[in-house]
């Protein structure tokens, strides 16, 4: 369970997610890579959609992203969440990988209208327990909106 | 290959009187179910014994179970579409009319019920998941330990892109539920019939911004039930058969689970409502395309999500939905009128099953607010997870 909102569960990693979750318990995010095509992908999954390949490995990301889309929550579901008064979430597009690769997420640190389609962020972790965390985002200071 | 146009045809409908979300929790889906099918088969002329098949989308009231309760002879043909919600609507549709094209049942039926116990909302329906427990596993590890936990939320973010990519505005919802005020003011079933203006939905509370309370539909408790059967059974039913041209289910590239926490998808397939592929499907098997439709049945769940579905469908160019609605294109006198009856989000919320409704009735002729000559309709399933799907019924099989 996160701190920064609280009363949500935290993930619950599987065989296959677990790579991702834990890496982000030692504060890396990683992506999965297709051993077969190269191709990155996200969420985790067991089959590459470019070629079907059944192998993989988990490749370090810079944490680079832009973001792509976001709601402002302002009626939270869960009670817990109330106490935020709204909160993000946002799908980011990271950098720099072999086809795209969106994650949902949250961006940290920034006003309200600070948030746009566009704007340059970067990772950091939010603990979420039992060494996992949530990759979460921050924008990238000095670095304008594309 | 085996034509399938105009092959099976809609010869009934029914349900049971509209209610308040929760009006019917004490009394249980199956008697709302049996109540909707025994109206619908009354309409069609035959009586619920006679029903051979079931084909859904999703119900909580199985197939053996409505054939035990009805006592019918025999069981022939049982089927179940994916995609959740309203989604995959038509694709119920498609299965049902191969099967009695094919013979394998003479008379199938779909039907949806719903009711709310006490406290569940729709909006929640992720959002239970993910309550009193410490981790979350499956597809919701992505996204409810962020608090993406409602399908408005999730919606908003399609939304949010498409105003990002073609300058859509939240004026131009409001002309959407506008427009569906303004079908309801005369149609007696219709939960919201007040006409609302602009000021009237900015006032409404946001939600997930960009949407707010006017952009969601309603929650309403309903059983509904309508009778498919072949073109040729259909000649001696009662009414007017609305003969199903073309029904599919679709998705286009990587939309797997688009919007629950995948995300991948094209730019212009993410700020969409999915359903690009099954237009092209639809209209290739219908062998017709939107210029040849008189009336449009869109679902209506939220307000972006209908604008979107416009651009799929080809109602007008992508990215242009939203000036398309602004200019009032959707009314009675537009070129192509879309739900005369109010939709999901004036009349009621029954995953589809009323825009179905609706259809049937333009094809009689017995609408409230008719389509003079309304020959061929357009129904559109929902926008959400895939597959989404479409149909286009007609009363003129040449």
């Amino acid at each position: 369970m996160s701190e920064a909102m609280p009363g949500l569960p935290g993930p619950r990693p599987d065989p296959t997610s677990e790579g991702y979750w834990l890496a982000a318990g030692r504060g890396a995010l990683v992506v999965q890579r297709c051993a077969a095509c190269g191709v990155d992908r996200h969420p985790p999954t067991e089959v590459c959609y470019a070629c079907g390949s059944l192998d993989w490995s988990w490749e370090p990301h810079s944490g680079l992203a832009t973001v792509y889309s976001y709601t402002w929550v302002e009626r939270p579901i869960h009670p817990g969440l109330a106490a935020l008064g709204s909160y993000n979430t946002t799908v980011v597009e990271l950098d720099g990988t072999n086809g795209v690769v969106r994650i949902l997420s949250r961006i940290t640190d920034l006003e309200r209208e600070e948030l746009v389609v566009g704007l340059p962020v970067e990772v950091h972790f939010d603990p979420a327990g039992d060494g996992v965390a949530l990759p979460v985002f921050r924008p990238q200071r000095g670095v304008p909106a594309a | 290959m085996i034509d399938l146009r105009n092959q099976a045809a809609i010869v009934g409908f029914g349900y049971v009187p509209f209610g308040k979300r929760g009006q019917y929790a004490d009394q249980g889906h199956l008697r709302l179910v049996v109540e909707a099918v025994t109206a619908a088969c009354a309409d069609a002329g035959i009586t619920p014994a006679d029903v051979d098949g079931y084909s859904s989308y999703y119900t909580p009231i199985d197939p053996p179970e409505l054939f035990e309760a009805f006592g019918a002879k025999q069981l022939r043909y049982t089927a179940q579409t994916w995609g959740g919600g309203g989604a995959s609507m038509c694709g119920a549709f498609q299965n049902a009319a191969m099967a009695v094209a094919t013979g394998a049942a003479d008379y199938v039926v779909v039907h949806k019920v719903m009711t709310m116990e006490a406290g569940a909302r729709y909006g929640q329906a992720f959002g239970q998941m993910g309550q009193g427990i410490p981790t979350i596993g499956g597809p919701f590890q992505y996204s409810v330990p962020y608090g993406l936990q409602a399908p408005g939320q999730m919606f908003a973010l399609a939304a949010r892109r498409h105003m990002h990519l073609y300058g859509t505005t939240t004026e131009q919802y409001a002309h959407v539920t506008m427009h569906a005020r303004e079908m309801a003011v005369n149609n007696p079933e219709a939960r919201f019939r007040t006409p609302i203006t602009i000021e009237d939905h900015h006032a409404s509370q946001m939600i997930a911004d960009p949407l707010r309370l006017f952009d969601f539909c309603m929650e309403t408790d309903y059983g509904c039930a309508v009778v498919i059967t072949s073109a040729e059974r259909a000649q001696d039913c009662p009414h007017p058969p609305a003969y199903i041209t073309a029904a599919g289910v679709g998705a286009p590239f990587r939309f797997g689970n688009a919007l629950m926490s995948f995300y991948n998808q094209p730019d212009e397939d993410f700020a969409s409502s999915g359903q690009r592929a099954v237009a092209q499907e639809l209209y290739r098997m219908a062998g017709m395309g939107i210029a040849d439709m008189d009336v449009a049945m869109v679902y209506d769940h939220f307000t972006p999500m209908v604008i979107t579905s416009l651009e799929d469908f080809g109602f007008c160019a992508k990215g242009e939905g939203g000036p398309y609605v602004e200019d009032g294109n959707l009314g009675l006198d537009g070129p192509l009128p879309v739900n005369p009856h109010g939709g999901n989000l004036a009349e009621a919320y029954t995953h589809g099953m009323t825009h179905v409704n609706e259809a049937v009735r333009q094809i009689r002729g017995t609408a409230i607010n008719q389509i003079p000559g309304a020959t061929n309709v357009l129904v559109v399933g929902g926008a959400g997870p895939s597959p989404t799907s479409g149909m286009i019924l007609t009363g003129s099989p040449s």
